[in-house]
């Protein structure tokens, strides 16, 4: 759509006559600067430090009764009934500034390239305008049985969140014929490449295919993939890589979604969900398909081997929970448990149960977990070995002056060859008020086995005198043995940090935050941070 | 062994804490739900309600009541009813009590009486829907002299009838909602954070850092009270969280790395990790220190990437976590070696048993693309195929 187009448009809306309602906004606004450093190893010479100069802008916001269709009640505190529109969302802009991502390196050649030329995941540093989620909300249609989203919105396994451009409708059966409700979700996944895309949402182990293109050699079969060439159609820009072109990494990715899950139901509550994503395969790729040899699309296809689609996502997970008492005791167990349709195992599994008295919670449980990626990552191949995890954490907290907290944990490897190999450690911390607005805590870790060993512990205080200013402090010390068996830059080393935040609150709910932070260890002599952050919406800790 | 005296151990801790005394929930009734009151009063329900007395006697407007803001406390015109006092006679002698001290305690003649002072509860409560149901359903009043908090409905007793286990927008049907819909859980007399009752952990120490369980719970209330920015602000934000990254935690993440510790509840590996690791010279295409040529800087021991089985080699470390590898290479580097492609190594990555297997089937079945990155001829996709 044309600029003089849009501006007729906004004008158009802002202009016109529209009722006044008595909308209800909350917002949610925080401005972040940032100024830190990372180490960049050099070829020759000493090693360089690069500057990270961030500077982020977040914006949440909920509108909620749009139109009025609840005034009447909510003025007259009754429960909730009917139709409520509203919108939610989160908006984020997000920039760096510095040499981490503006500056250039030199690759092989020798060439020196910008940075972000070289390493195309810089994208997403350089410059961010994400939309997190932002749908229109439609509650209590069918007398308060069905929800309707619409729009960026948000979708939940249990072991992480991704978003979908689409819908969610969730109908809640009366409870004379079942106690749950049904939900179903379509769209787009939300993707890097999405309008206002998101990468974190993106599946891991995005094949490196989606940048190269198969190239056909004399005869059939006898091809090999290269880099897609992507000389003729540099744009120079500074915010992308001008280099790297993965259209299969571009295409749509459909998603649909099923979920059961029980209400109404007490001291128990369960979910089963079914999620699957896909895309086309890409064909020919268009303006750069210039080849001399016979094409027939990114993936080789001279037998028709290519599919037409693949799937990237499918999954079928379950949770459950349960609370009940036994004497004085409260027992809670929980297991839940994903399965991969694509890779056809169990590749995410927990169980475990809290138990609390008192002021006492202890927990132990059991974690499973096969590394699975997206249906295009040749990582599925490779990814053979489940680990898995035997955990115990103790809960202190009362109305007293102490808290107190331990975990413990096991990790087994299951190797393929049928052996196996552990690593474990455990953690454990104490905090108290002193009075005053004084709080002091001290923490110790300890771990080993595979992957090294670390010992150390932390020291912190906490100053809370006035309602208007916080100062925290924090001195940790760690023994680091790295494990040599993959790298050789395994080394033994003392680690130490300082920190130190404040905050002021300014008025009500405007607070600055201050945060600083020196390391030193052997590798780097010292390194420091620095966070500001303006918080339009503060709400202090407890 | 070890595995197993451990696992003992574990066991025998959940034992001990199972084996605790039980002790009282003192939090039951929360201070911020129902605030402190002063009730400088002397009064007896147990007498009353044995005398036969109604509850609507003392209490008429209960009945009617629309609000939890409404005072339900009997005023001195209700007393009076059966009571027949008199000013002008504070210490007037009758049956039942008139004396004004026989109600206000510590009062004197011509000192000021001390008021009750009672902080409406924040919440939205109907007493007028709830008339069908007895008083002492929810206020146990019947053994008590002056009721108190105490006698006030924890939310424990009122999912005896109302049943948990709702939606989040169920919460503000009682508890009061801010701009924006969220419950309000800020008071100037405290904070509103769930209690024991099996809707929701008691935010107890070490909760920011470890809550996992209470997030993938089905049925979770955690939106009534938190914007779902907050959810984002920490596991898709931009600012690294002090307390669960402690300081230098850039030179101490390579343990839990390699651990394969999963990060992926806020970062995503091949943009997160790759991205950093390239710039700062620890990857594979830029000109970096670590030189796997000159054994004075390679990175990985000697043998990692040999043709031939050793103790050094990568297979096992990519078997067991391929993320650690991804978070510096790329699939194209595997490529080098692991294909089937005319002049590869062909160097099989797939185990013994891999053709014909159920996940073979499942992978080639969903997505073939996967396949084609090395297998090129027909003749090797699918997964019933056999070596010519």
């Amino acid at each position: 759509m044309s600029r003089g187009a849009c501006l007729t448009i906004a004008l158009a809306v802002t202009l016109a006559p529209m009722p006044a309602h008595a909308y209800e906004f909350w917002l949610r606004a925080q401005t972040i600067g940032q100024a830190y450093q990372l180490r960049d190893y050099q070829l020759v010479g000493p090693d360089l430090f690069l500057g990270r100069r961030r500077v982020t802008q977040t914006l949440a916001l909920r509108i909620t009764d749009v139109g009025d269709f609840a005034a009447a009640r909510r003025l007259a505190r009754l429960p909730e009934h009917g139709l409520r529109i509203s919108w939610q969302s989160y908006l984020r802009v997000d920039h760096d500034f510095g040499d981490f991502t503006s500056g250039s390196l030199t690759l092989a050649g020798p060439i020196r390239r910008d940075a972000i030329d070289a390493i195309p995941e810089l994208a997403d540093s350089v410059a961010g305008l994400d939309l997190m989620y932002g749908y229109l909300q439609l509650d209590g249609l069918v007398d308060d049985r069905l929800m309707i989203q619409l729009g960026r919105v948000l979708a939940d396994d249990g072991w992480g969140t991704t978003g979908i451009d689409g819908g969610t409708a969730r109908y809640q059966l009366p409870e004379s014929v079942l106690p749950i409700s049904v939900a179903a979700s379509a769209g787009l996944r939300v993707r890097a490449s999405s309008p206002l895309g998101v990468t974190s949402y993106e599946l891991d182990g995005t094949s490196g295919a989606g940048c190269q293109e198969y190239v056909e050699g004399p005869t059939p079969g006898t091809g090999s993939w290269k880099l897609i060439d992507r000389n003729r159609m540099i744009t120079g820009t500074a915010l992308a890589s001008d280099y790297e072109y993965c259209p299969q990494r571009d295409v749509n990715q459909p998603t649909v979604g099923f979920m059961l899950a029980t209400t109404h139901t007490k001291h128990f509550a369960a979910e089963v969900g079914y999620r699957r994503t896909w895309s086309d395969t890409v064909g020919l790729i268009g303006p750069v398909d210039r080849l001399s040899t016979p094409d027939l699309g990114l993936y080789p296809n001279e037998f028709g081997q290519a599919p037409a689609t693949g799937v990237d996502e499918e999954r079928l997970y379950a949770r459950a929970h349960a609370d009940f008492k036994a004497g004085g005791l409260a027992i809670e167990p929980y297991g839940d448990a994903r399965y991969s349709i694509l890779h056809a195992v169990l590749d995410r599994a927990d169980a475990g149960v809290r138990l609390r008295s008192g002021a006492h919670v202890l927990e132990p449980a059991v974690e499973y977990y096969y590394p699975t990626f997206d249906g295009d990552s040749i990582f599925n191949a490779f990814s053979l070995e489940p680990t898995t995890d035997v955990r115990l954490g103790y809960r202190y907290g009362d109305k007293g002056p102490w808290r107190a907290t331990a975990d413990a944990w096991l990790r087994r490897y299951a190797h393929e060859d049928a052996t196996t190999s552990f690593s474990g450690g455990g953690e454990a911390g104490v905090q108290r008020m002193l009075g005053a607005g004084w709080r002091g805590g001290l923490d110790a870790l300890a771990d080993t086995g595979y992957g090294g060993r670390r010992i150390g512990g932390t020291a912190q205080a906490q100053w809370r005198g006035t309602e208007t200013v916080w100062v925290r402090g924090r001195m940790i010390v760690l023994a680091v043995a790295e494990d040599p068996t993959s790298t050789v830059l395994a080394a033994h080393y003392v680690t130490t940090s300082a920190n130190f935040s404040t905050t002021w609150r300014v008025a009500d709910t405007v607070a600055l935050h201050f945060i600083g932070e020196a390391d030193h260890d052997a590798i780097h002599a010292l390194q420091t941070r620095a966070i500001a952050v303006v918080d339009l919406a503060y709400l202090p800790e407890p | 062994m070890k595995a197993r005296i451990i696992l003992l151990l574990l066991l025998a801790l959940c034992v001990v804490v199972a084996a605790q005394p039980a002790q009282p929930e003192e939090l039951d009734w929360s201070p911020v739900v129902y605030p402190l009151q002063r009730l400088p009063l002397i009064f007896s329900h147990q007498k009353h309600l044995a005398r036969g007395t109604t509850c609507v006697a003392c209490h008429p407007n209960a009945t009617s009541s629309q609000s939890a803001v409404d005072n339900l406390i009997p005023t001195e015109a209700q007393c009076r009813a059966c009571h027949a006092i008199d000013r002008a006679d504070p210490a007037k002698q009758a049956t039942p009590t008139a004396a004004c001290g026989a109600c206000h305690p510590n009062w004197t003649a011509g000192s000021v009486v001390q008021q009750v002072y009672l902080t409406p509860p924040p919440l939205k409560f109907a007493h007028a829907q709830h008339a069908s149901t007895t008083c002492e359903t929810c206020h146990p009043v019947r053994n008590v002299d002056l009721a108190t908090t105490k006698q006030l409905p924890t939310m424990a007793s009122c999912i005896t009838c109302h049943k948990d286990g709702e939606e989040e927008r169920h919460c503000t049907d009682c508890h009061l909602a801010k701009l924006g819909g969220l419950v309000e859980t800020q008071f100037e007399h405290g904070r509103l954070v769930p209690g024991r009752d099996g809707l929701g952990d008691q935010h107890g120490p070490g909760f920011t850092n470890n809550h996992t369980q209470e997030a993938r719970q089905a049925g979770n209330t955690c939106n009534a009270c938190h914007d779902k920015s907050e959810c984002v602000e920490c596991h898709q934000g931009v600012v690294k969280p002090a307390d669960f990254h402690p300081g230098n935690y850039l030179a101490l993440h390579v343990i839990d790395a390699k651990r394969g510790k999963d990060c992926s509840a806020c970062h995503r590996s091949e943009s997160f990790c790759v991205a950093c690791h390239e710039r700062s010279g620890v990857g594979t295409r830029a000109a970096s220190k670590f030189n796997e040529i000159d054994p004075s800087t390679r990175f990985h021991p000697i043998g990692w990437a040999s043709p031939n089985a050793g103790p050094n080699l990568h297979a096992q470390e990519a078997r067991r976590n391929i993320t650690t590898c991804a978070s510096c290479h790329r699939e194209e580097d595997c490529l080098t070696c692991h294909s089937a492609q005319p002049g590869a190594a062909h160097a099989s990555p797939h185990p013994i048993g891999w053709r014909g297997s159920s996940r073979c089937r499942a992978l080639d079945r969903g997505n073939r693309r996967m396949c084609l990155r090395c297998h090129i001829t027909q003749d090797e996709l699918g997964c019933d195929w056999s070596k010519h």
